[in-house]
Parts: C-alpha cells; structure tokens; sequence
C-alpha cells in the first residue's frame, strides 16, 4: 500500500517536473503568436530589400551579393511580412505598407578558410552592418548594427549566412518595440 | 634638265603612294572584317559548357551543389548532376563579376577527418589541403524587373573563360579585375603570415 503511495506520489512529481520543464516554450510560443496582433503586425507589412551598400569598404562583389540573397532567403524563412520584394521590382510600388530595408556595410575584416583551420584562433571572416527599416517617406523604423562573422568552420561566405541570419533575427525581435508602432501611427 | 625630271618622277609617286597605301589598307580591313565575323558570330552562338558549383542564387537551383553551367541558344543554363537543369536569358544578365576564394577541400569528412587526427596532425593537413578557385558572380534581372545575384565556384582559370562567353554574347562585363587581383594578393598574404 505504501509502495503505491510513494509510486503515485514519484509519478505526479515527475509530471510536474516535466510540466514545468516544457512550460518556458509555451510560454514563448504564446508570445510569438501574440506579437503579429499587436499595433503593427508585419505579416501586414511588405519589405523591398535594398542591394548592399559597401562604398565605404573594400568589400568583394560576391560578398554584397551573397549578403542581399541570404537576406532574402532568411525574411523569408521568417513568414512575418506579406511579401519580399526585391530591388527594382515593379510590383513593389503597389504595395500598400511597403518598408524598405538598407545594408550599408561599416566594417570588413577579410579571413582566411585555411588560417583558420591551421590555427583555429586567426583567420576569422567578420561583417559588420548598419541595416534600416525605412518608410516610403524616408522615415527610418528600424535600425540596429549586426554582426556577421565565421570563426572555425566554413568558407569566407558563410559570414553572410550568419550576418543575414542576424539581421532577420533582430527584425523579429524589434517587431513589438516602439519605432515601428511609431511607424504605424505614421501611416 | 635630268634633275628637274627626277624630282617630277619623285613627285608624283610621292603623290600616288598614300593613295594606293589608303587603298591597300581598307582593302585589308575589308577582307579581315568579313574572314572575322562570320567566325565571331559562330562562337557567340556556339554551346559552352563548363562544371561549376553553384554556391547560391541562381533561379531554382539548390545551393552548394555541383553541376554543369552551360550557355546554350541564349540561356545561361545550369543542371545539377543528373537533375532536370534551370536557367536564365542571358539577355537578363546585368553584369558579370570575377574574384578568386582559397578553400579547404574535402568537405565535411575531411573536417571531421582533421579534427580527430592526434597531436594537431589535422593542422598539418589543413596547411596543404586547399585550393584556389574562381568565383563568378552573376546579377541579373527577374522578370518583374528585381534584381538577383548568382554564384558560382569555378576551376581555376575557368571563370575567365565563362566570362568572355558572356562577353561575347553581348553581356555587359564591368571590369573587376582588380578585385580578383586584391583577394588573391590578400588570400596570399594570409597565407604567408
């Protein structure tokens, strides 16, 4: 009788444990599906991605491009805006809640795949980006400097995989803080 | 009287050279411009191919892999191996960009390779198992009007042959030589250090 007691009693304390352990996410998820309700939802909002500005670094024509496809990719991948327009698309201009997104790049430190293997401490490839979320009236919503770099594996041009990676994470994030919903009021 | 007959002599030959130099010249360039174009007009309209690997961009095509870029009746064409191709006018290339990248070879088993190997031997490795590639960089256009950028690893010297492919048929190449130029030097200097 005793042993059952105690079994029963191990058991709902195993199923608290686990329902404290998994309860974090959920709380997460809940937020998540929250956001896109609140003053500014970007699933509302379509973004033209603008192509890389690197005038003021010494940066490798491949580097901008990758940067500007993984970008695309990457908002993409996050489902939060209507739409993903490329530079120079037409269909753009019909949008009705259009932001446009701008890459300048601030910094590049060149790496080497082969440095990096050999030392594992030297040859880092790091990105440095100012990105803006501005309106269709100049008005800048969103700005935040990124970081992008590889360390220890991959080749140089994973660095925009994971400035792009970034960027897209930190739109997410600013979605319920007050520039855009300043943007909203705007509008 | 003899002299005076000379110098008329010399007259009118020094009169009738350049006429018949001119002549013989545009003769000459006549005849080179029809032996030449005929042959040009071939090779731009001739099929191309070389293997690449395409690292990311291109239209539908899935990225790090290997295949074969082609230009073929106005397309710049790419099939994966034994994969249904895709491709783009070659009309709607913008402009074409060439640079060079060292990388490791041996993908992910050799990494992994490296890194289990006793007393820092995967570094040795490392030190010697890389290789210089071209890396060709393609913008072109949708049919929206957006802009898309391509890349493509290439053998190396091959990106230049690529490249004077499209040049010849008519896409416009900004000249980026200086920057295949600057990275290998910097590739170089990296190395050495």
């Amino acid at each position: 009788m005793k042993t059952t007691k105690v079994s029963s009693i191990a058991f709902a304390a195993a199923i608290f444990v686990v329902a404290v352990a998994l309860s974090p996410p959920a709380r997460c998820q809940a937020v998540a599906v929250e956001s896109p309700g609140r003053g500014v939802s970007s699933g509302q909002w379509s973004v033209q991605v603008d192509q890389v500005d690197s005038r003021n670094v010494d940066l490798a024509y491949s580097f901008q491009i990758a940067i500007y496809e993984n970008l695309v990719d990457e908002l993409n991948k996050t489902k939060r805006f209507e739409h993903i327009f490329r530079e120079g698309d037409r269909s753009a201009g019909e949008a009705a809640n259009l932001l446009v997104l701008k890459t300048t790049v601030e910094k590049y430190t060149r790496g080497s795949e082969t440095q990096r293997a050999v030392t594992s401490v030297s040859g880092a490839t790091k990105l440095t980006v100012r990105t803006q979320l501005v309106t269709r009236d100049g008005k800048v919503a969103f700005e935040r400097t990124v970081d992008g770099n590889v360390r220890f594996f991959g080749s140089n041009l994973r660095a925009t995989h994971n400035l792009a990676h970034n960027m897209a994470k930190a739109i997410m994030r600013s979605e319920s803080e007050p520039p855009t919903a300043i943007v909203a009021g705007q509008l | 009287m003899g002299l005076v007959v000379s110098r008329n002599r010399k007259n009118t030959y020094s009169g009738r050279h350049p006429i018949w130099r001119v002549l013989a010249l545009l003769i000459c360039c006549t005849l080179t411009a029809l032996a030449q174009s005929p042959t040009d007009r071939e090779h731009a309209s001739a099929p191309f191919s070389v293997r690449a690997t395409h690292l990311l961009g291109f239209e539908n095509a899935k990225s790090n892999c290997n295949g074969t870029l082609s230009i073929e009746n106005g397309a710049l064409h790419f099939q994966q191996n034994g994969k249904t191709g895709t491709q783009i006018k070659v009309d709607s290339v913008r402009d074409v960009f060439l640079g060079g990248e060292s990388k490791q070879v041996g993908g992910l088993p050799m990494t992994m390779g490296k890194a289990a190997a006793p007393f820092g031997g995967g570094r040795v490795v490392s030190l010697f198992a890389h290789k210089k590639y071209d890396i060709l960089s393609l913008e072109y256009l949708d049919t929206d009007g957006g802009i898309h950028g391509a890349i493509f690893q290439l053998g190396k010297g091959q990106g230049e042959v690529v490249k004077n492919e499209l040049s010849n048929r008519g896409v416009p190449v900004t000249s980026h030589q200086d920057q295949t130029a600057k990275q290998n030097s910097a590739e170089v200097s990296h190395e050495n250090n």
